[in-house]
C-alpha cells in the first residue's frame, strides 16, 4: 500500500486555497455551533447542507466535517464555563470541567481540553490513513448482540461516573431510560407514553432534556443563592489561563489512555462515539490513585473523556469512507450533500473517489491544527465572559438555550419541555440526585432496547447470544467486573470513603 | 441534626409530607382537570372539566375498588384508563403518604426523593399500561418500558428505605423567584417565538428572565438585551442560516 | 386527551391574532413573496434531495426564492400535518412521499389528517425504483429460487427494514402479502445501520431504495434479486425486472410529490404545477434525478388530477397490506 503516495495526493488536495478555506470556515463553525448551547451539530449540518451544493464536493464535504469534529472543540466550552452540554460526548466533561471553572481553573480546563482534542485527533487521523480498510472489520463483526453488551457496559460506566450513592445513581439511569422511551416504538411504531402530543411522538430530545437538567437546572439553582453564586464565579481569583507543569504531567497519561479508547470506540456506527467519553472517564477513575477527586474538579476528568471524545469524532468517519455507511445521523447528512453532488458513497469510494477520501483525511490534520490555533487563544477571551455579572450572564443563556432549543425542531414545546426539565433537574439537584446518569442513561436506552430485541428476534428470543458470541461474552464480562468493583466498596465499610475524603 | 429537632417539629413535618404525597397521588387528575378548562373556552378538543372529574371521581372511589375485588373473582374484563391509575398510580401513593405519617425519617432528602421517583416510574407504568407486552419470544412495545419501571420502583423504594434507616440532610429549600422568572421566560419564548418573531421574543424573554434575580439594574439590562437580541438577530438566521420568523407575523404581512 | 399543542397552538394564535389581517391571495401576482417547502425528512435524505433539486429550478420560474423547512418526526406525520394546517395561500407547501401521502393512512390510526381529503395535490415530483436484495452468501441464485427459498424457510429468514412505516418496511410488507408469508422483520433505525446489517450479514435480505444499494451492489458486498418496476434502470442494467424475473405482482416505487393545503386556489396550483412541471424538463434536473436512479414521470403523470389518482390508489393500494400489521 503506498499510503504515503495516497497522503501526499491527500495534502495536495486538502491545501489547495478554496479546500483550506471550507476547512477553516467548518472550523470556525463548527467551534460557534459547539460553544452555544443547543444548537446541535445535526441541526447546524442539516441547515448548511444546502450552501454547500454550490461548492465543489471536496470542499463542501472537507466543510461539513469540519463542522463536526470542530463542534466537538466548541462543545467542551460551554460544557466547563456554564455546566451546559451541547452533546452527549460532553456530558461528562462538565462533571469536573464545571468544577475546575468554579475554583477558577476554567482556563486549564479550556486548554487541556483543546490540547487533548488536537493529539487526539492526529492520532485519529493517521489511524484512518493507516488502518481504516481492516478497522472496518470491527465495524462489520458489531451485531446486535455485540451492540446490546456494549451498551450494558456504557450504563455501568455511568454508575462509575456518580460521585455520590449509587443507589441513587443507578436510579437516575434508569430514569433516563424511561425517558428514552417515550415516543414511537420502532419495531410496531406504537406511541408510547407520548399522551397524544404530537411532539412527542418522537420521543425527547437529548438537547431539550440536556438543556433542561444542566442547563436551566443550573441557572435556576443559581439564582437560589442569588449573590454568593455571583461571587463564587467571577471573584474567585482566575489563576492562569494555561496548565500547569503539574496539570500536564496529570493529564498525558489521560490524553494517550482517552486517545486509544476513543479511536477504537469511534468506529463502532452509531453509539460508540458516545460511549468513548464515558469509557475514558470512567477508566481514569478507576485508575485514579484518588477517585474522590473526580467529580471535584479532577484535570484527568477532562482530559481523558476530551481526548476520547475527538479521537471517536475522527475515526467514525472510517465506516463512511471505507464501506460508504454512514454510522450517525450527522454523516447520513454528509452522504446526502455527497449524493447531491452525484456521488454515492460505497465500498469502492476510496478507489473511485481517492480525491475526496484523502483530501479529506488530510483536512482533518489541518482542520485539527487549525482549531488548537483558534481554540488556545479564544481561551482567554472565554475566561473573561466568566467576569461578566451572573445577573447580565443568566439572562443570556436562557435565551440562547431557548433559541438553541427552538431552532432543533422548530417546535415551541421542546422548549417549553426544556423549562419543564429545568424544574425536574433543580428537584433533582435540590435531592442529591446527579443529572449526569440520566441523561447517559436516556442517551443509551433507545440503542440498548433496540439491539436487545434485534438480537432476539435473529436468534428467536434465544438469550444464549450474549454469552455464545465471544465479543459479546468479553464486554458482558467486562461490565460484570466493573459492576463489582464499583459496588463492592458501596458495601464494605464506610469508614473507607470517610478515610480517602480526609486524604484532601 | 434531627435529633436537635423537637419531637413535635418532625410530627408537623410529616403530617405536611403526607399531604403532599396524598396530593401528589392525585397530581395526574389535577393536571388533566386543568388542561381541561382549556376546553371551556373552546381550545383543544379534549374532555370539558365536568367530565374529567366525575370519571376520575367514580374511578378513585368505586371503579378501581370493585376491580380489585373483580379480579379475585377472576373477571378479565377491560378497565378504563381512569380505574388503572388509580390502581398503578393513585393507590400506592396513598399506602404511602398513610406510612409516611406513622414513620419515623431520618433523611427526608432521601426519603421525598426516593418517593417522587416512584410516583414517577409508576405513573410510567401506567402511561405504559396499555401497550403490547411480549408477543411470542419478541418483546412488544410495552416490555420495555414496564420492565425499567418495575425497576425503578424497586430502585426508589430502596432510596426511600435509605431515608428511614440512614440519618442524612433535611430537606432543601426551595426560593420561588428563580424558578418562576426563568419558567416564566422559558414560556413566553415557547409562545411567541411564531407569531411575534426573534427579535421581539428575545427581547422581551430576556427582561422577563433578570426578574429572577434580586439585582437587577433595569436600564443595563435593557442594554444587554438589546445588544444580545441584535446579536441572536444575525448570528441565528445569517450566520448559521436557521430558518426562523424575525418579525412580527402582523408586521410582514 | 390532553392536548399540549392545542392550548399552545390558541395561545399562540391568540398573539398572532393581536395584528393580523388577511389580505385576499391574489393569483395572478403570485408569489410575491418566498415560499415554504416543508420536507417531512432530514436534509439529505432521499426526499429532501429530490425536493432541492426540483425547488431550485421551480424558484427561477416563479422570480421568489423557496425556503425548504425540514421538519422531522413520526414517519414524516408531524410535518404533514403541520402543512395540511398550514394557510391555504400557497405559501406553504409540502413535498411529500409514499409513506406521508399513502401508507400512514393503514399505519397511523389516529393520523391527524388525511392526504386525499386535506391536500390539493400539484406534480408528481419523482419515483424510486425499489429493489429486492440480500446479503452476498444468501442462497438462492435468482428471485425464482428466492421466493422457494423465503416461503420454505419462512421461519428462519430475517428481513431488515429501516423502522415502521419506512419504504423498506411497507415495501416488504407488500412482497410477503404477495408471497403469503410472515417472516420475522428486523427493525433498524434508518436504511444506514440497516443497510450496514445486510452488508455483515446479520439479517438475510430486505427491500430498499435504489439510491442506497447501487454503490454496495457494484461493489459485490451484497446482491440484487430484482427491481420492482416495469422497466430495468439505467443505473442497474444487469437487475432483471420482477416481471422477468418471474414475479410481476410485485410492483412498488417509492414516490415525491408536491402538495398544497386544501382550498388553495386552482389558479395557484396550475402555476406551481406548471412551474414544476417546467423544472422536471430541464436538462441538468433531469441528469441529477437521474443520477439518483430516479424515474422522471412523463407529462401525462404529472398533472394534478392524476396525482390525486396515484394517491387514491396508492391508498388502496397499502391499506390491506399494512392494516394487519399495526
Amino acid at each position: 500500500m503506498d499510503i504515503f503516495a495516497n497522503l501526499a495526493h491527500g495534502f495536495a488536495v486538502a491545501l489547495s486555497p478554496i479546500n483550506l478555506l471550507m476547512c477553516l470556515i467548518g472550523a470556525l463553525v463548527g467551534t460557534l455551533v459547539g460553544v452555544l448551547p443547543g444548537i446541535g451539530t445535526i441541526a447546524t449540518v442539516a441547515m448548511l447542507l444546502p450552501i454547500t451544493f454550490g461548492l465543489p464536493p471536496v470542499g463542501a464535504l472537507i466543510m461539513l466535517a469540519g463542522i463536526y469534529y470542530g463542534a466537538q472543540y466548541g462543545g467542551s466550552t460551554t460544557s466547563i464555563l456554564v455546566n451546559i452540554p451541547g452533546e452527549a460526548t460532553s456530558v461528562v466533561t462538565a462533571i469536573d470541567g464545571h468544577q475546575m471553572a468554579k475554583q477558577g481553573r476554567a482556563g486549564p480546563a479550556l486548554a487541556i481540553a483543546a490540547i487533548g482534542s488536537f493529539f487526539a485527533g492526529c492520532v485519529a487521523t493517521v489511524l484512518i490513513a493507516l488502518l481504516g480498510a481492516p478497522l472496518t472489520k470491527l465495524a462489520l463483526a458489531f451485531g446486535p448482540a455485540e451492540y446490546f453488551s456494549l451498551m450494558v457496559l456504557g450504563l455501568i460506566f455511568a454508575v462509575v461516573l456518580a460521585k455520590g450513592s449509587v443507589l441513587k445513581a443507578i436510579a437516575m439511569i434508569v430514569f433516563g431510560l424511561l425517558l428514552s422511551m417515550v415516543g414511537s416504538d420502532i419495531e410496531t411504531g406504537a406511541s408510547r407514553m407520548a399522551f397524544n402530543i404530537p411532539e412527542l411522538a418522537d420521543g425527547l430530545g437529548f438537547a431539550t432534556v440536556a438543556m433542561g437538567v444542566f442547563g436551566f437546572a443550573e441557572i435556576i439553582r443559581n439564582l437560589d443563592h442569588g449573590a454568593e453564586m455571583n461571587r463564587d464565579l467571577v471573584q474567585q481569583k482566575i489563576t492562569g489561563l494555561m496548565p500547569t507543569r503539574k496539570d500536564l504531567a496529570d493529564s498525558t497519561p489521560a490524553i494517550l489512555r482517552g486517545t486509544v479508547l476513543g479511536s477504537i470506540l469511534g468506529i463502532l456506527p452509531g453509539g460508540g462515539a458516545v460511549i468513548a467519553s464515558f469509557a475514558a472517564y470512567t477508566l481514569e477513575k478507576k485508575l485514579a490513585k484518588n477517585p474522590s477527586r473526580f467529580g471535584r474538579g479532577a484535570i484527568e476528568g477532562v482530559a481523558g473523556p476530551e481526548s476520547a471524545n475527538n479521537a471517536a469524532a475522527q475515526t467514525s468517519f472510517i465506516p463512511l469512507l471505507t464501506l460508504g455507511i454512514p454510522p450517525n445521523a450527522v454523516m447520513a447528512l454528509m452522504v446526502g450533500a455527497m449524493t447531491i453532488h452525484g456521488i454515492v458513497p460505497g465500498p469502492q469510494v476510496m478507489q473511485k473517489q481517492p480525491d475526496l477520501v484523502w483530501g479529506m483525511i488530510a483536512s482533518m490534520w489541518i482542520g485539527n491544527l487549525m482549531l488548537i490555533i483558534i481554540n488556545l487563544p479564544l481561551v482567554g477571551i472565554w475566561v473573561r465572559l466568566l467576569r461578566v455579572p451572573y445577573r447580565l450572564m443568566f439572562p443570556s443563556i436562557v435565551i440562547f438555550c431557548a433559541i438553541g432549543i427552538y431552532s432543533v425542531n422548530n417546535a415551541p414545546v421542546d422548549v417549553i419541555l426544556a423549562g419543564i426539565f429545568g424544574l425536574v433537574g433543580y428537584w433533582l439537584i435540590k435531592h442529591d440526585f446527579e443529572p449526569a446518569p440520566l441523561l447517559l442513561g436516556m442517551v443509551l436506552g433507545p440503542l440498548m432496547e433496540e439491539n436487545l430485541r434485534r438480537a432476539l428476534l435473529i436468534s428467536r428470543g434465544d438469550w444464549s447470544v450474549f454469552l455464545t458470541r465471544p465479543l459479546s461474552a468479553v464486554l458482558l464480562a467486562v461490565a460484570a467486573s466493573l459492576l463489582v468493583l464499583t459496588v463492592l466498596p458501596v458495601l464494605r465499610a464506610k469508614r473507607d470513603e470517610v478515610f480517602t475524603e480526609s486524604e484532601n | 441534626m434531627a435529633d436537635t429537632m423537637g419531637h413535635s417539629a418532625t410530627a408537623t413535618r410529616n403530617t405536611r409530607l403526607a399531604l403532599g404525597f396524598c396530593l401528589l397521588a392525585i397530581a395526574p387528575q389535577i393536571i388533566e382537570l386543568i388542561w381541561s378548562l382549556g376546553t371551556i373556552p373552546g381550545w383543544g378538543a379534549g374532555r370539558g372539566p365536568g367530565t374529567v372529574v366525575t370519571s376520575h371521581m367514580t374511578a378513585l372511589l368505586a371503579g378501581a375498588p370493585s376491580a380489585i375485588f373483580g379480579s379475585f373473582g377472576g373477571g378479565t374484563k377491560k378497565l378504563s384508563s381512569e380505574v388503572l391509575l388509580a390502581l398503578i398510580y393513585s393507590y400506592p401513593l396513598f399506602v404511602l403518604a398513610i406510612l409516611t405519617f406513622f414513620m419515623p425519617i431520618r433523611s427526608a432528602q432521601d426519603y421525598v426523593g426516593g418517593v417522587v421517583v416512584m410516583a414517577v416510574a409508576l405513573f410510567a407504568l401506567w402511561a405504559g399500561s396499555d401497550l403490547q407486552g411480549m408477543r411470542g419470544f419478541s418483546f412488544g412495545a410495552g416490555t420495555a418500558p414496564r420492565m425499567f419501571g418495575g425497576l425503578l420502583v424497586a430502585l426508589s423504594a430502596g432510596i426511600a428505605l435509605t431515608g428511614l434507616l440512614t440519618d442524612g440532610p433535611a430537606l432543601a429549600h426551595y426560593s420561588w423567584r428563580g424558578p418562576l422568572f426563568v419558567m416564566a421566560a422559558i414560556l413566553f419564548f415557547a409562545l411567541a417565538i411564531r407569531p411575534l418573531g426573534l427579535v421581539v421574543t428575545a427581547f422581551a424573554s430576556f427582561m422577563i428572565a433578570v426578574t429572577g434575580s434580586h439585582e437587577t439594574r433595569w436600564l443595563e439590562a435593557a442594554i444587554v438585551g438589546a445588544c444580545l437580541t441584535l446579536g441572536c438577530a444575525i448570528l441565528f438566521p445569517y450566520v448559521l442560516g436557521l430558518p426562523m420568523p424575525m418579525f412580527p407575523r402582523f408586521l410582514i404581512q | 386527551m390532553i392536548s399540549i399543542r392545542a392550548l399552545t397552538g390558541a395561545c399562540a394564535a391568540a398573539l398572532a391574532s393581536l395584528g393580523t389581517f388577511i389580505a385576499p391571495a391574489e393569483a395572478q401576482t403570485y408569489p410575491t413573496r418566498s415560499i415554504t417547502m416543508v420536507v417531512p425528512f432530514a436534509a439529505g435524505g432521499p426526499t429532501d434531495v429530490v425536493a432541492r433539486i426540483v425547488t431550485a429550478h421551480m424558484a427561477q420560474t416563479l422570480g421568489q426564492s423557496i425556503i425548504i423547512e425540514n421538519v422531522v418526526g413520526a414517519g414524516g406525520t408531524t410535518a404533514t400535518t403541520r402543512a395540511a394546517r398550514a394557510a391555504n395561500d400557497g405559501y406553504t407547501l409540502i413535498t411529500g412521499h409514499m409513506g406521508t401521502h399513502a401508507a400512514s393512512v393503514p399505519l397511523y390510526p389516529k393520523l391527524a389528517y388525511h392526504p386525499e381529503k386535506d391536500f390539493e395535490p400539484i406534480a408528481l415530483l419523482a419515483g424510486t425504483p425499489i429493489l429486492i436484495l440480500a446479503r452476498k452468501d444468501f442462497p438462492p441464485k435468482d428471485l425464482k429460487e428466492f421466493v422457494a427459498y423465503v416461503k420454505a424457510n419462512a421461519e428462519k429468514v430475517n428481513a431488515a427494514h429501516a423502522g415502521v412505516g419506512s419504504v423498506s418496511h411497507v415495501s416488504c410488507e407488500l412482497l410477503h402479502s404477495i408471497l403469503d408469508i410472515k417472516p420475522v422483520g428486523v427493525p433498524f433505525n434508518g436504511t444506514g445501520p440497516a443497510m450496514n446489517a445486510l452488508v455483515a450479514g446479520q439479517v438475510d435480505y430486505m427491500c430498499d431504495q435504489i439510491v442506497n444499494a447501487v454503490p454496495q451492489i457494484n461493489a459485490g458486498t451484497i446482491k440484487a434479486y430484482a427491481i420492482a418496476t416495469p422497466e430495468r434502470n439505467p443505473s442497474l442494467p444487469n437487475v432483471p425486472t420482477t416481471a422477468e424475473a418471474g414475479l410481476p405482482k410485485f410492483q412498488a416505487q417509492a414516490w415525491n410529490a408536491m402538495f398544497a393545503p386544501k382550498g388553495t386556489s386552482a389558479a395557484i396550483v396550475a402555476r406551481l404545477n406548471a412551474a414544476a412541471s417546467k423544472a422536471l424538463d430541464d436538462e441538468t434536473v433531469k441528469k441529477r434525478l437521474l443520477e439518483l436512479g430516479s424515474v422522471i414521470p412523463t407529462s401525462a403523470e404529472r398533472t394534478p388530477e392524476a396525482l390525486a389518482s396515484l394517491v387514491k390508489n396508492e391508498i388502496a393500494k397499502w391499506t390491506p397490506v399494512l392494516k394487519p400489521a399495526t
